[in-house]
């Protein structure tokens, strides 16, 4: 790498770096799956420095990098979604717009899951991380925790569901403060 | 929002939606702008638990690591991760990226002399310097990594270790195959294997591939090299170089226990002491730790010794060597020669432990202290003769048993000559192990010497020597044992 090619990988670190987390946020409410997104992760981030040339210094690059994404989100529905039960293309379409747009308030909301997480008893919190590691099988971690499956899959239902209330009471909260 | 629409995104959500259910969905989401975000705010919560589960890997496995009963896995550490991810947001308000940097990489299994980090010390993704010491660690994968001082680096996730100097060695379980090293030079990405990466503070760095097999790649560099076990390279300049496997440059894990537990038993007191009372010794020599002022003349590089911080030269590529000039005003009928060292099995002819300039019979008694090819110690004084019963392979004194593991670690070699009795005895690691008898023995000659090489020819030593005595006198047998005893970093 020359000095200059240098700088420019740094720059371009150093702003991936820093919205990865809502990118990867972004492509994950357009896709099935966690693995899913991992997957289209991959691709975007190899797009986004491929084409980090054209990105003009100064401009906002989560927009930027939105757009990249979605598109890949989209090239990804049609190669490897094809067989798969994906949300319409219709729909991806409006909802990246729409979550793009939305981005800042989504933000807050994953930021203040951690206020609500302190509110789950130790124990169930230490059952849903268990669910939600990458390679975990929810059979094991349903027969783990002495329920059946399904019944282990309403259980998940019911915490999204706390959590979300308590992520939304919490905003408006902050909203009135 | 209705529950049957909030039952259907759940199911999407687990992938136990069918495909009239998803039709549905589809068909709702289509029309209405409020399930649309619904889905949205469940899919945002979603990757917001995911990112924080991924922190929460290595909390599980920690336990494992230290052997605790897993029973206490759930509650106890993911509080004290919370409260390491309060300090962390409040740190970085508002910044959206503190999901990746509560992510817990690797964990400090052992520390032996870092204050920098200490035991059950979490990495995330900043940079860590260490001065002095070496430290274990264990990924969220399960590679055990061990770093030793000098060094800084990072971690940029669990399955990559970016080092901007130091040495690592890493052992790779199959679940962590891919897992990469990178530093200025190059990558090595491993493929689920042990290996070693050496990157000094100045010129190239190396992999060294014990077992299993290392895809190299040389940054700007466009081809990929597979090594395999007993394979090494140098990466420069977009390029790699083979050369010799350094057996014993790195500290593996297995080491580590006898280091620490070493520490913590007061060897390194002893070790002082015990240089101290020879530094009175009326037969002194030289006594070289390499601790103080300017090292001696020569070409070699300066890294730790067998003390957290201390030095110790090393001695690397063909032409490295350190200049000693030392007892040259008499001759000496009695002389102890005693090093610790950590030497790689090169197969080369010799290595030098100490060479006097030259060799001839015209100046008897000049001094040659190395390890063989096979790995033995020999004391070779010019002009001496073995006793006529003496059955040597190469017709100098070699010791009994190879005084290199195969595993790289610190060793201690004493050899005592005495011409008034016509003797040369050799010890390891403070034992007896062989005595050859001499026919002709002159009284020791030193003055202007190298060590780790010899003024005519190569005979470079591949690793570091970490302190050396030359004493003009005999050491009892009891008195080596007590050498070794007091500087032995183990335990």
């Amino acid at each position: 790498m020359t000095p200059d090619e240098h700088q420019r990988h740094n720059l371009f670190l150093r702003s991936f770096t820093a919205q990865e987390p809502a990118i990867r946020a972004f492509v994950r409410r357009l896709v099935p799956t966690r693995a899913d997104a991992d997957d289209v992760m991959q691709e975007v981030s190899v797009v986004l420095w491929e084409k980090f040339d054209s990105f003009r210094e100064g401009a906002d690059f989560r927009a930027w990098a939105f757009g990249v994404a979605r598109f890949e989100v989209l090239a990804w529905m049609r190669d490897k979604g094809r067989d798969r039960l994906v949300l319409d293309e219709e729909v991806v379409t409006r909802l990246a717009e729409e979550t793009a747009q939305d981005e800042p308030r989504l933000e807050r909301q994953r930021e203040a899951l951690e206020q609500c997480m302190k509110k789950v008893p130790a124990d169930q919190r230490g059952l849903l991380m268990q669910a939600y590691q990458p390679d975990s099988r929810i059979q094991e971690v349903a027969r783990g925790s002495g329920r059946t499956v399904p019944g282990f899959y309403q259980w998940l239902h019911r915490m999204r569901r706390i959590l979300l209330d308590c992520i939304r009471r919490a905003m408006a909260q902050e909203a009135l403060s | 929002m209705s529950t049957e629409l909030e039952s259907l995104i759940h199911r999407y959500l687990d992938g136990t939606i069918s495909a009239d259910e998803m039709t549905q969905l589809n068909a709702r989401l289509l029309a209405d702008a409020e399930a649309r975000r619904e889905l949205a705010e469940l899919l945002n919560l979603d990757s917001a638990i995911a990112a924080t589960a991924a922190g929460w890997v290595s909390e599980k496995m920690e336990p494992r690591v230290a052997g605790i009963a897993p029973r206490a896995l759930i509650a106890f550490p993911a509080a004290v991760r919370w409260l390491a991810a309060a300090a962390c947001v409040a740190l970085l308000a508002g910044g959206g990226w503190w999901w990746r940097t509560q992510r817990v990489f690797a964990t400090v299994v052992k520390d032996a002399g870092v204050e920098e980090l200490s035991h059950g010390a979490k990495l995330r993704g900043e940079t860590h310097e260490l001065k002095a010491g070496t430290v274990e660690l264990v990924t969220a994968r399960g590679v055990r990594v061990v770093i030793e001082a000098p060094a800084e680096f990072r971690f940029e996730s669990a399955q990559r270790l970016r080092m901007v100097r130091g040495r690592l060695a890493a052992d790779v379980p199959p679940a962590a195959k891919g897992f990469t090293v990178v530093t200025p030079s190059g990558d090595a990405v491993d493929l689920g294997t042990r290996f070693g990466v050496d990157v000094p503070a100045s010129g190239a760095a190396e992999i060294h591939v014990f077992q299993g097999e290392v895809i190299a790649k040389a940054s700007g560099g466009k081809t990929k090299q597979s090594l395999r076990g007993g394979d090494a390279v140098t990466m420069d300049q977009g390029a790699s170089a083979a050369r010799e496997l350094r057996s014993s440059a790195f500290i593996q894990p297995g080491e580590m226990p006898g280091l620490t537990a070493g520490l913590a038993a007061g060897q390194r007191a002893r070790s002082d002491a015990a240089l101290a009372a020879l530094k009175n010794d009326p037969s002194l020599i030289a006594l070289l730790d390499f601790e103080s002022g300017d090292l001696q003349p020569g070409v070699f590089r300066t890294v730790q010794g067998r003390w957290p911080g201390s030095r110790a030269p090393e001695f690397v590529s063909i032409g490295d060597h350190l200049k000693l000039d030392v007892g040259a005003d008499r001759a000496w009928p009695q002389l102890t020669l005693a090093a610790w060292v950590r030497l790689d099995r090169l197969g080369a002819p010799y290595q030098s432990l100490v060479h006097t300039d030259g060799w001839s019979r015209n100046n008897p008694g000049q001094v040659h202290w190395m390890v063989t090819r096979l790995t033995t110690m020999r004391l070779a004084l010019s002009g001496n003769t073995l006793a006529a019963s003496v059955g040597e392979r190469d017709g100098f004194p070699d010791s009994r048993t190879p005084v290199l593991p195969e595993q790289g670690r610190w060793v201690h070699l004493t050899t005592v000559y005495d011409s008034t009795r016509r003797t040369v005895r050799f010890h390891l690691n403070g034992e007896f192990d062989k005595e050859t008898e001499l026919s002709t023995a002159h009284p020791a000659r030193l003055g202007p010497a190298q060590m780790g090489n010899w003024d005519r020819s190569d005979r470079k030593l591949s690793g570091r020597i970490d302190e050396l005595l030359l004493l003009g006198r005999a050491m009892s047998d009891d008195e080596v044992r007590a050498l070794f005893a007091a500087g032995n970093p183990y335990r």
